[in-house]
């Protein structure tokens, strides 16, 4: 049996009862047996280091994600209660040594169990747990309660330990109170952060990835009357995801279009749409589509931080006037399965936003040079029923499309439409 | 058959270095084997390819290209007079392919939106492109940055009409995991000043569908003169007649003038008035 307990939050205050829950949320994550005893966290990961490619690759990831969770120290040994007293007396690896002689060495207070005694004891001349355990059982048991033989037993392994093991709650939401006020919204990622990793913790505990999060703050008391209680976004992805790096920089592109009122104190985030998503299955050969971030999440990303219309993907209409033959949407949104018949009449392969007038001279178009007209007319009529609502104009179309060369412009798609004052030429696109 | 070629590629490697005079005439005495000759590089030859490369759809324009076509995970620059007007004529055959192939293709920043049934003619699938509308030259160096970082994009266009020699380095290094090809559109003033894409070709247009491409620079000796590739948009093909297709034969040498109806200056008036009187006597 292998057991880190985490002891959480700074060593010489007692941690939360919230603070160790949220560790024991996060560690649901990689065993199903994840118990809170007093300071501590301990969970029990002999069955899953298998899983987890190994104790080493298990031991690397453990420390990591606990050291941004603010847990103070990880340690493992063969029980619970002894590496909880390893955690105490700040030793991480309970299997350099057999476990009796690193127990026997550590000071008596790092057993709980010691602690109502620890008077008596330190006058009889104890010092160390060897000490006490060095005592004769007869007297021990006799003259201190009953707990402590029975941890002392439990600590070395000589009698079976007992948890009640945390249950993963249904839904999440999370709460952080920031060590210090912070007044910039980017900042807020660094707490965010760890309530993230509790989020990605719990969500592959469920199997399970977040299409959309919120993140609430709230100011602190000293705020000026306008600011208000405090404020959230909400951030979605396409697809269901736990990717904590990726949920990370999505988050940090939304916060950096966010200004805050007041400095925030405290922060709380909950998943809002979660979606069953299973875990990648492990393969002997290495894959090479997956080395990279995968095209759509950068593309998320990009929608986050440029706008969600500066990403788009096309959409094919069936109308005849080139403004309202293709549609741009933003590329989070889902195109149709298939792809929709478009005209067979050539098109240019880039379009003006606005059709630009030519100037005329000697009755030809001019656009960087005398335009000689190639092919046409090709005569658009169509839109009488169409009606722009804003602004009331019609979106009723007569035009002539020609295909022009010009010596410098190449190769241009230009129509001739008429106005009040005659006909007039117009740049619309570019066969380029 | 084995040990004399051994032995023979020996003399070479050993010789070669220790005295230049016999680089230049290597094949005197006796010729060398067919397998060391493959292997040998000379300095006046194209290069072989890197890593992957993707047909140009141009066999002409893929024969002077080192591995013969557009190369993945490289940088390789466009270098135009004006945007929109010539790189879609040159790169329409990949990015067709590419997209065809299920690769999704991003644009960062063209200069005009994309038309999509104009692409279809050009066979590009419009389902499998994705058009990165910014505008300032931060933006765009940035998505462009994202895209070629995650380098999981079919193929990435990218219009950085401003950009430093030390951003090209810095999105060179970064290509190398991209599995697609890169291509900077540049404008035509870039060409003085030096890059680190390996690939930079020069795309002009002209008439009768005409388009040159120039390679500036290469893996492989600089190639002399512009390359004459026919290059039709698409769509054009189903209308295109035998007249139509020398555009330059319909060229009237001098546009037709229109006569002058009106004199605005008093001598010319003048001048005009007396010659005309004349005219009758003479």
């Amino acid at each position: 049996m292998l057991l880190p307990p985490p002891c959480a939050s700074d060593p010489p205050l007692s941690p939360s009862p919230d603070a160790l829950r949220a560790v024991a949320i996060w560690a649901l994550q990689f065993t199903p047996r994840v118990t809170v005893s007093e300071d501590a966290v301990l969970m029990e990961v002999e069955s899953s280091t298998r899983l987890f490619k190994g104790k080493r690759a298990l031991r690397d990831r453990v420390v990591a994600e606990a050291a941004e969770l603010g847990v103070a120290k990880v340690s493992w040994a063969t029980t619970s209660l002894a590496a909880h007293a390893l955690a105490r007396a700040n030793i991480e690896n309970g299997f350099k040594k057999p476990l009796p002689s690193l127990l026997d060495g550590l000071p008596m207070e790092c057993l709980s169990a010691v602690r109502p005694h620890l008077t008596t004891l330190a006058q009889i001349g104890c010092r160390t747990i060897g000490d006490v355990r060095a005592l004769p059982r007869g007297g021990l048991s006799r003259r201190f309660d009953k707990q402590l033989l029975q941890s002392l037993d439990q600590a070395y392994g000589n009698a079976p330990e007992a948890h009640v093991w945390e249950v993963l709650p249904d839904t999440f939401s999370a709460k952080f109170e920031l060590g210090f006020r912070v007044e910039h919204a980017p900042a807020l990622l660094q707490g965010a952060r760890r309530l993230l990793l509790q989020m990605c913790g719990w969500l592959a505990a469920r199997h399970a990835g977040v299409t959309a999060f919120t993140l609430r703050w709230w100011h602190d008391s000293m705020r000026s009357k306008d600011a208000g209680e405090g404020g959230a976004i909400t951030v979605g992805t396409a697809d269901p995801t736990r990717d904590i790096e990726h949920l990370c920089r999505l988050l940090a592109e939304h916060l950096s279009k966010v200004e805050l009122l007041a400095p925030v104190g405290d922060l709380e985030l909950s998943a809002d749409t979660v979606h069953d998503q299973a875990g990648s299955n492990g393969s002997l050969l290495p894959d090479p589509v997956h080395d990279g971030e995968s095209l759509h999440l950068v593309l998320e990303r990009m929608a986050a931080r440029l706008g969600p219309d500066a990403v788009k993907r096309c959409v094919n209409l069936e109308d005849h006037r080139p403004e309202w033959m293709a549609h741009w949407q933003p590329a989070a949104e889902p195109l149709p399965r298939k792809a929709k018949p478009s005209t067979e009449l050539p098109q240019p392969t880039w379009m003006l936003a606005k059709p630009l007038k030519l100037a005329v001279r000697n009755h030809r178009p001019v656009y960087q040079g005398e335009l000689q007209l190639l092919a046409g007319p090709d005569r658009i009529e169509e839109g009488w029923w169409d009606r722009d609502e804003a602004t009331g104009e019609s979106r009723h179309v007569v035009r002539d499309y020609w295909l022009a060369e010009s010596k410098h412009a190449g190769l241009l798609w230009i129509f001739q439409a008429k106005l009040d004052d005659g006909a007039a030429w117009f740049l619309h696109g570019i066969f380029g | 058959m084995q040990p004399p070629l051994v032995r023979e590629s020996h003399s070479v490697a050993l010789v070669g270095p220790t005295s230049p005079s016999q680089n230049a005439e290597p094949t005197i005495g006796q010729p060398l084997p067919a397998c060391v000759e493959a292997a040998l590089w000379h300095g006046d030859q194209l290069g072989g390819a890197v890593a992957e490369v993707l047909g140009s759809g141009f066999p002409s324009f893929d024969a002077v290209l080192p591995g013969g076509g557009w190369p993945c995970g490289v940088l390789t620059e466009v270098l135009v007079s004006q945007f929109s007007i010539v790189e879609l004529r040159l790169l329409s055959p990949v990015l067709a392919k590419l997209t065809q192939a299920g690769r999704t293709v991003v644009l960062v920043g063209p200069a005009l939106a994309p038309h999509p049934p104009g692409l279809r003619h050009d066979g590009v699938d419009e389902r499998f492109l994705v058009w990165v509308d910014v505008d300032t030259p931060r933006d765009r160096l940035w998505a462009t940055e994202q895209l070629v970082k995650a380098g999981s994009a079919g193929a990435i266009v990218a219009w950085l009409p401003l950009v430093r020699a030390e951003q090209i380095r810095r999105l060179q290094v970064l290509a190398a995991h991209c599995k697609g090809p890169v291509f900077l559109c540049r404008p035509e003033s870039a060409a003085r000043d030096s890059s680190a894409a390996p690939l930079r070709v020069l795309a002009r247009i002209q008439t009768d569908w005409q388009i040159t491409v120039e390679v500036l620079k290469r893996k492989g000796p600089p190639l002399e003169g512009p390359l004459q590739l026919l290059s039709i948009p698409g769509g054009l093909n189903t209308i295109m007649t035998p007249r139509l297709r020398y555009p330059s034969r319909l060229v009237p040498q001098v546009f037709p003038q229109e006569p002058a109806h009106a004199v605005d200056s008093v001598v010319a008036a003048a001048s005009v008035r007396k010659r005309s009187a004349a005219e009758p006597q003479s």
